[in-house]
């Protein structure tokens, strides 16, 4: 029998599966706001549930084997549920977005049974499943459920540039899927087990392994495309932009960060035995994040239709996250996670802010809202403050999670990673900035190379009233924002700690205090240029024009939506990353 | 060695497709030839040679078999195809009935000079012409 905090585990994953499949099977009879009380309320049970658990797995990771197939002698049969404080903590987040993005979308789905409540507990499920797993084929199961629910919920709409964008988003993660099955089934051959204790184990006990490196290869390939990092991004800037605006709140918020969790996760527990591949995570997992921070803030600047501005800001993120994995410590992994947590929560305020636009002003394109955003102060207000938390304002959970990776990283002498991380930031901030601006004050009357960025109108219903929707965007802030940091730096080296299976650290060294200011001054020249140009002095405008036309153009070139370079650029990636293997 | 270098090759060859289709049916079809390399990948990893299959109905337990557990993965990933195949073949129907066309050429998400949009600045009319055309 299993004791008592133990038999919860499998509750988070069981509950919306069994609310989604009894919505399914009833959906026809549901009277009208049913089914948005149901998922509301299984949501929040689920973000409780995994606070008690994360709470109870303080003193060391819960574990559950389903059917009682626990290990015998050092052999793993079974699939068991691991849970340690910071998986807990993180399912506990993902949670409460969805109960609030259930919020956010109350009625916004009128004709439907339901069925966007059913896709979203089952995707809701499959994250959970993600976070709790101990089990590579079990991950795997997870990571494609996930998947096929976001490939669902993408197209909702059925419009063609949805479909279009969804069907990029399937092609480019099914190849995540078999990639990841590859390197699972490298894994299980070399090791004979896929419990994550286990294949450690065997790992550890191995030596130089060309097969594991082989597996580690496909297995970080797939996560990393999960997770947006270039050249795997492509596919995020067309799903996100077309998806519906509570989705996206999910997808941006949780599920792309979830990929690099699960990177995490699978490098610092299953592959920690390999000499071979932790040696080469530094090198791969800084360079390519470093690169993504960028490449992401650059092109966040340049976009003005909303949502695929803040897909882009929240591919330069993950660049700034994974710099923080590959910092291989548990300050930098630490950071990661809280940075995860303030991502989520500062992402999702700002595109539940752009389905606020779509819906009560129609539109979702920067310059054709110019002016239109008054007499919505509040929800400028918000949009503004989420533009400087994003840019490293220091205040609050993301900016602990970026003065932690910050710290990990100049500790480790990655000067370059944490100056990369700190401008993507500034450049995403200042985008945010300037559309704000543009919108909710009516600044910026002359566009510059945004002007020539792809955009699109669409409609979402305008059934809503303004504070429902405003509501759980400013909860989200106002958690971001109110999280008792002391709370957080006290528990952080012992929940990052455990979760890279490591002895307990004392405290993590912080970054350096004035950086975040310079990111937030950055932001704010960088939003200020793109809002007043014209008020500027021609010699300064003409060379930062000049220099920002051509390379802008080839950028928007490379992100053409066509499915076949994606696939290409997908085998370059591979091959990098297999290189780099090899000859570190 | 063999199965190991037929998946490898099988797996290329379906992203060779997938990066030059120009239909949309023709590409499902070759993200299958990818998700095939799977299978036999899977399956050569838990084959053992002169061993029966993993069912011990009518042999002796303790009779060398294959890997059961590589087979409950192929399983498990061709549930994975039959579905990644049945949802993309909607989302290509709904497509074509909204683009009316099968090519991703013609079919792209969002794009500069895209379809709407308040105030078409002067950089969208090119590339609005080449959708068409």
């Amino acid at each position: 029998m299993t004791a008592f905090p133990a038999a919860l585990l499998p509750l988070p994953v069981a509950i919306p599966l069994v609310v989604c499949a009894a919505m399914l099977a009833t959906a026809h009879l549901l009277p009208g706001r049913l089914p948005d009380i149901l998922a509301t309320l299984t949501a929040l049970s689920v973000a409780i549930l995994c606070a008690v658990i994360a709470a109870r797995a303080a003193d060391g990771p819960l574990v559950y084997w389903f059917g009682g197939w626990e290990p015998r002698d050092g052999v793993h049969l079974g699939i068991g549920f691991s849970v340690d404080e910071a998986s807990g903590w993180i399912a506990a987040f993902i949670g409460l977005l969805y109960a609030l993005t259930f919020l956010f979308a109350w009625g916004f789905f009128d004709r439907t049974h339901g069925h966007f409540h059913i896709l979203m507990l089952l995707f809701l499920a499959a994250m959970v499943g993600f976070c709790f797993t101990r089990d590579m084929f079990n991950l795997f199961v997870w990571f494609e459920v996930m998947s096929v629910a976001a490939f669902a919920l993408t197209a909702y709409h059925l419009e063609e540039s949805a479909l279009a964008g969804a069907i990029n988003f399937t092609v480019i993660n099914s190849l995540a899927g078999f990639l990841m099955l590859g390197g699972i089934g490298l894994i299980y051959a070399q090791t004979g087990t896929l419990d994550f204790e286990g294949i450690a184990a065997a790992v550890a006990r191995g030596g130089r392994d060309p097969v594991v490196a082989g597996a580690f290869c496909l297995a970080a390939t797939a996560l990393m495309i999960k997770g947006a990092i270039v050249p795997f991004q492509f596919w995020l800037a067309d799903a996100h932009s077309v998806a519906p605006s509570p989705v996206s709140v999910i997808f941006s918020g949780s599920m792309v960060s979830l990929g690099l969790f699960g990177l995490a996760k699978v490098s610092a527990v299953v592959f920690a035995g390999s000499d071979q591949v932790q040696r080469t995570l530094p090198v791969l997992l800084i360079g390519m994040g470093s690169f993504t921070a960028l490449l992401g803030g650059w092109m966040a600047l340049l976009q003005r239709h909303l949502k695929r501005m803040l897909a882009f800001s929240t591919i330069s993120h993950a660049g700034i996250m994974l710099t923080g994995i590959g910092a291989l410590s548990a300050g930098g992994t630490g950071g990661m996670l809280i940075y995860v947590v303030g991502h989520g929560l500062v992402k999702g305020a700002l595109f539940m802010i752009a389905g606020i636009l779509l819906a009560t002003r129609a539109s979702i394109d920067e310059i054709a809202l110019r002016g239109l955003g008054r007499g919505l102060g509040p929800a400028g207000i918000a949009m503004a403050l989420a533009g400087l938390l994003l840019c490293g304002l220091p205040i609050g959970v993301l900016d602990q999670g970026t003065r932690l990776v910050q710290g990990a990283l100049t500790q480790q002498g990655h000067g370059f990673a944490v100056a990369a991380g700190a401008i993507g930031a500034a450049l995403t901030g200042a985008a945010v900035l300037r559309a704000s601006g543009r919108i909710f004050l009516g600044l910026g009357p002359d566009p510059g190379d945004e002007a020539g960025a792809p955009s699109q109108d669409e409609r979402e219903k305008a059934n809503r009233p303004l504070w429902l929707m405003l509501a759980p965007c400013c909860v989200l802030l106002a958690l971001d924002a109110g999280l008792p940091a002391s709370l957080i730096e006290h528990g952080i080296p012992r929940a990052a700690s455990a979760f890279m299976h490591r002895p307990a650290v004392g405290a993590f060294a912080e970054g350096p205090a004035w950086l975040p200011w310079a990111s937030v001054a950055a932001a704010l020249v960088g939003a200020g240029y793109g809002l007043f140009r014209k008020r500027l002095p021609a010699a300064v405008v003409r060379p930062v024009s000049v220099t920002q036309s051509a390379p802008t153009r080839a950028l928007e070139l490379l992100h053409s939506g066509l499915i076949g370079d994606y696939a290409a650029w997908l085998a370059v990636g591979v091959a990098a990353i297999a290189a780099v293997l090899t000859l570190v | 060695m063999l199965p190991y270098a037929v998946a490898a090759w099988l797996f290329g060859i379906g992203l060779y497709g997938i990066a030059t289709s120009r239909n949309f049916i023709h590409l499902v079809g070759c993200l299958g030839v990818c998700q095939s390399a799977t299978y036999v990948l899977l399956l050569g990893l838990g084959y053992r040679w002169g061993s029966i299959a993993p069912i011990f109905y009518d042999h002796p337990p303790g009779t060398p078999a294959v890997d059961p557990v590589m087979q409950a993965l192929v399983l498990t990933d061709i549930v994975v195809g039959a579905t990644l195949t049945a949802l993309l073949l909607v989302l290509t129907i709904q497509a074509y009935k909204r683009g009316g066309s099968l090519d991703p050429e013609k079919l792209r998400p969002m794009r500069a000079g895209g379809k709407s949009g308040r105030d078409p600045g002067p950089s969208r009319v090119s590339d609005a012409e080449r959708s068409v055309s």
